[in-house]
Formats: C-alpha cells, structure tokens, sequence
C-alpha cells in the first residue's frame, strides 16, 4: 500500500465527512430546538441532488445556479414544512412527530421514484471544477477539493451565525429555554421555523454538493442518514463542534475500513460507536440532561 | 376475566381460526398474523417500557436469518430452526439492549437505529452466509412429524398455534410482576427508582423479551416465504412495527395486533391498484398522526363510549 494511496483515501474519508457534517449540523440544530429527528432529512437530502439535476439538465444548465438556488428553495419548503405540519404536533410525544417524517420519508422517496424512474439520473461535475490540482505531494480531483473547502466555509458561517450574531443567540436561548425566551416578549415559533429552514437548507446543500460525486437515486439518502444518526451520537446530540468533529470522524473511518477491509467499512462506524458509547455515553461534547 | 373481554377474545379466536378462508389468499393471513406477533412483541418496548426502539428489524431479521440458515444448511428440523430464531434474537437484543439502555428518549431510538444498521450490512456483505443482496433463496419447508407443511393452510394453523402461545406468554409477562413494575418506570422513572428498583434493569429484561418474540416472528416469516429477504433486516421494517403499533394503539397489546391487520391488509388492497403503495402508506402515516392519535383501539374504545 503506497503512501500516495493512503493520502488519496484519507481525502476521499474527508469528502464523505464533509457531506456527513453539513447533514448532521442540520439534524442537530432542529433537535436542539425542538427534541426530535426528521426521519425524512435523507430524504430531504436526496430531493436536493434532484432538484440540482432538474435544474442544470433541464433549467438552467449551470451548476452555480443550483449550488446557490437549490438550498433556498429547499430552506423555503423546510419553512413551510414547519408551518404547515410540524408547528401542530409540538405539543403531542415527539414519537408523533418522527411518526409523521417518516411517513414524508417514504412519501418523498415513491414521489421522484414515480418522476425520474427508480435506476438515478446522470449527473456531471461541473466544467469549471473537473481535472485536477496539484497539491504538491499529490493530484487530487479539483470538485472533491472544493467540496471540502466549501463544507468547512459552510460549517464556519453557521458556527459564526449562531454565536456572534442577535439571531444565532436568540436559537440558543431557545434551545436552552424555549419558554423563557417566549416570556421575554420573543416570538419563538419564528425562530422554530427559522431553524427548521436552516436544517433543511444544509441539507438540500448536502444534496447538490453530493450530486456529482454520488449516484443520484430515490434512496440515497436513506441509508445516509442512518451514519448521520451515527455521527450525531458520537458527537454529542446539540453540539455543532460535536456533529463536525463526529462527521470528520465517521467519515475517515469509513475511508480506514476501505483501505483495511473493504466488506466491513460501513460496519466499522456501527462497531465504533458501540465501543464510544461504552466509554463516553453522551457522545464528545453531549451535555448532561440535554433532552433526556 | 369480565364477560366483555371474554367476548373480544372470543371473536378474535373464530376470526383468527375463519381468516384464511376469507384472506384474498392464505400466505397473506400468515403474514398477518406474523406481523400481529412482532408488533405485539414491539409494543412491550414501546407501550408498556416506554422506549422509542428503531432496531426491531434487527431481532426479527436475525430470526429469519437464523430459521433459514438452519433449515438449508444445517438440518431439516422446523423446531430447532426456531428455536435457533428465539436464541439467536434474544442474544443480539441483549447485547443492542445492553449497550443502549444507558441511553434514554431520542439518543436510544438513534442507537438502536444504528446497531440494526450494522446487522444490515453485516448481512448485505456476508454472501456467503446470507445471500447478500438477492437474500436467502430456497428455503426449505420439511414436514413437521406427521404434518405436512405444503399446504399454506397447514402453515396458516401452524403459525396461529404459535402466536396464540406467544400472545398467552407476552399477555402473562405485561401482568407479571416485572411487566408491572415496567409500567410504573414508565409512568414515572424518578419515583420508580427512589422506591429502589434497578431500572436499567428492568428495561433490558423487556427489551430482550420483546427481541426474543421478534426473532420467532422473523423465523417464521422465513417459513412463509421460503426465503429470507434483506429487506428483513433494513430500517423500514423497524419503522414498519413501529408504525402498526401506533396505528393500533400502543400500550395495549391487541392495539399492535389490529395496526398489523389493518397495515398489512391496506398494504395488500394498494399495490393491487399501484405500483407505488410506499408512497400512499406514507400519506396514510402522515394523516394518522393528526387523525386518530389513539390509534384503531383509541378509536374503538371512544365509539363503544358514544354509543353507551
């Protein structure tokens, strides 16, 4: 095994921890608001890379237009998600909730397999970002590099919004006491669909950055969001610095399994989250009683 | 046991006992009656321990892995395939339930998703042993004794024997000492524990019993369909259970076993029409939440309340 093969795999860990960090930050800031998981963020997720393909094969054929399009549409469908259904069983078990996404789950999944047929669709990298760079030590695909560094971008924005800006302090204080903050004369179900929006957005994003590197198909997602369950345990459930780290994580040890033993590097994050769990029940940065 | 029990359970006998002579065809009234074991057997966890487990595919997958595997390579007995089921499910839901106990509410659902995750793909991999992605194919189904098995309704009347005994062991369990204590933890945890009892404990006792009847379900499900697909083992069979307990009404037993019914025979009425039956059940989900919350015994106990 040479040196330049490990380098390659260890990027390539880095690609898959990109997309599991962007999908597993949305995941935990809504349950950090609001105590539940949306079975339907794969799903979510896979409606994305769709939406991309729909746009640049039919649209616009410009994969600039969906990175940028795409996630605001789909924070805009997260909004009205929330409007419309979510906002109406808060009051209800969150099981009922989770109830209700996986039924969207499997409603989403059968709606573009019905439209686009159950095989996928093609998908190209885009012309701007195809070759490859030279890093010095290695060539390394130029759309895998930007995936990369667009992730970690992404991730900063949102740790820099939720901690430096009124708004971003505003979904703490929510997170950490919903009613408090409404006793303060805020209105909290705005930020509750603020929140969803953004979750959904990073998701949608997850889904175009993922498009050209995976196959876009009905089910991708499903499975995904299974590691991101993963991810979120490892981390810590609410903690942003614990969904990037625990995506990072996740993500290398899926491209160490490959290296080692391929047939068992899906199995790998399973086995190692059981071992984590043992040692750190609430996963790196858990707190303590935080929705339990 | 009051009259008006002594009715119900009466009248689900001579359906349970009529059913395959008005299924649309026989393995659909096994199937049935299979998913109304795992379901009642999910409702121990969900409705009367209280815990939100998304691995139950895990244990009913391992039970069907299990029957088959032994019916095909080991030995032709139908008895110790099962029994192979139970032990084989109990042990993985004790070694799932051990690890994730120590975790409560939304973590436990997502750890226990995951450790069914790594049974799937354990198995996806494995060809060898499992078939991988075309599943166990070939299943056999050896004569039982004297009795033959051929016949779906020969198997039908098998299956019932079986899951009437399961639903006479879970029904002694939930009014059992342990079953009793178990819904106390679940009504209130603190209390439970500062009148001295091992809650941990507790939950995993329930969550091995309930893995240990989903893996019977699951070795019989491999019986019926002379196989055991992957799909067994997958996620969406845990959100299936999860979804005719609700349906039905948790915490109730025969709740689970009418959601089951009702699931299984609506799944069966839509993919007549359609192709895409996964996308009107997931309507019907999504409408359920904000329909009936009480599920089909909720709505039953509400109507017979109206009309008194």
């Amino acid at each position: 095994m040479s040196g330049q093969f490990i380098l390659v795999q260890l990027f390539n860990g880095l690609i898959l921890g990109s997309l599991y960090v962007l999908l597993a930050l949305g995941l935990c800031i809504i349950f950090g608001m609001l105590g539940i998981i949306i079975f339907a963020h794969g799903a979510i997720f896979m409606v994305g890379a769709y939406l991309a393909y729909t746009v640049t094969a039919y649209l616009i054929p410009n994969f600039w237009v969906a990175l940028v399009c795409v996630p605001i549409g789909m924070a805009l469908g997260g909004a009205l998600l929330e409007v419309i259904f979510l906002r109406r069983l808060y009051e209800l078990p969150p099981l009922y909730v989770m109830l209700f996404t996986f039924g969207l789950m499997l409603v989403l999944q059968d709606l573009i397999r019905m439209i686009f047929g159950s095989m996928g669709v093609p998908f190209s990298t885009p012309a701007a970002l195809a070759g490859a760079v030279n890093l010095g030590f290695m060539h390394y695909p130029t759309y895998r590099l930007f995936l990369i560094v667009l992730t970690a971008a992404v991730s900063l924005g949102v740790w820099l919004f939720l901690t430096r800006t009124k708004l971003g302090g505003l979904i703490r204080a929510g997170t950490d006491n919903p009613r408090m903050v409404e006793a303060l004369g805020i209105n909290i179900s705005r930020i509750i669909t603020l929140v969803v929006a953004l979750g959904t957005g990073l998701a949608g994003l997850a889904g175009v950055l993922a498009a050209p590197i995976q196959n876009v198909r009905p089910l991708m997602g499903m499975d995904f969001l299974v590691d991101c369950f993963v991810v979120v345990v490892i981390g810590g459930m609410g903690s942003l610095g614990g969904s990037i780290l625990g995506g990072l994580i996740a993500g290398e040890l899926i491209a160490v399994g490959v290296m080692v033993w391929p047939p068992m590097a899906n199995t790998l994050i399973y086995l190692f989250m059981a071992a984590f769990l043992l040692v750190r029940p609430r996963g790196l940065f858990g707190r303590e009683a935080f929705h339990e | 046991m009051p009259r008006s029990q002594a009715y119900v359970l009466g009248s689900f006998i001579v359906l349970a006992v009529l059913f395959p002579h008005v299924a649309p065809y026989k393995a659909l009234a096994s199937e049935v009656l299979i998913f109304a074991l795992f379901a009642m057997a999910y409702d121990l966890v969900l409705g009367y321990g209280g815990m939100l487990s998304f691995g139950h595919a895990a244990f009913f997958g391992i039970g069907a892995y299990t029957t088959g595997i032994i019916l095909l390579r080991v030995t032709p007995s139908i008895p110790l395939a099962l029994v192979g089921a139970v032990v084989f499910s109990s042990l993985a839901a004790l070694f799932v339930g051990y690890a994730s106990i120590r975790r409560h509410g939304i973590y436990f659902t997502m750890v226990t998703l995951a450790f069914a995750q790594m049974f799937y793909f354990i198995a996806f991999k494995w060809t060898g042993l499992t078939g991988g992605d075309d599943g166990l194919q070939g299943v056999p189904r050896p004569d039982l004794g004297p009795l033959s098995l051929h016949s779906e309704t020969h198997l039908y009347y098998f299956i019932l024997a079986l899951v009437a005994v399961s639903i006479f062991v879970i029904v002694r369990v939930v009014n059992s000492p342990v079953g009793t204590t178990l819904q106390a933890l679940r009504e209130n945890r603190d209390r439970a524990m500062s009148v001295g009892y091992n809650v941990d404990r507790f939950r995993l006792i329930a969550f091995v019993i309930s893995g240990c009847f989903s893996g019977l379900a699951g070795g019989l499900y491999a019986l019926m369909l002379n196989m055991v697909p992957l799909g067994a083992l997958h996620w969406t069979t845990s959100g299936e259970v999860v979804v005719m307990t609700i349906t039905g009404g948790m915490g109730s037993l025969f709740g689970p076993v009418l959601g089951a019914v009702a699931i299984i025979l609506l799944r069966d009425i839509i993919s007549n029409y359609t192709e895409s039956w996964s996308f009107f059940m997931g309507l019907i989900f999504m409408g359920a939440v904000f329909g009936f919350r009480g599920g089909i015994v909720g709505l039953l106990r509400s109507t017979i309340a109206r009309l008194r």
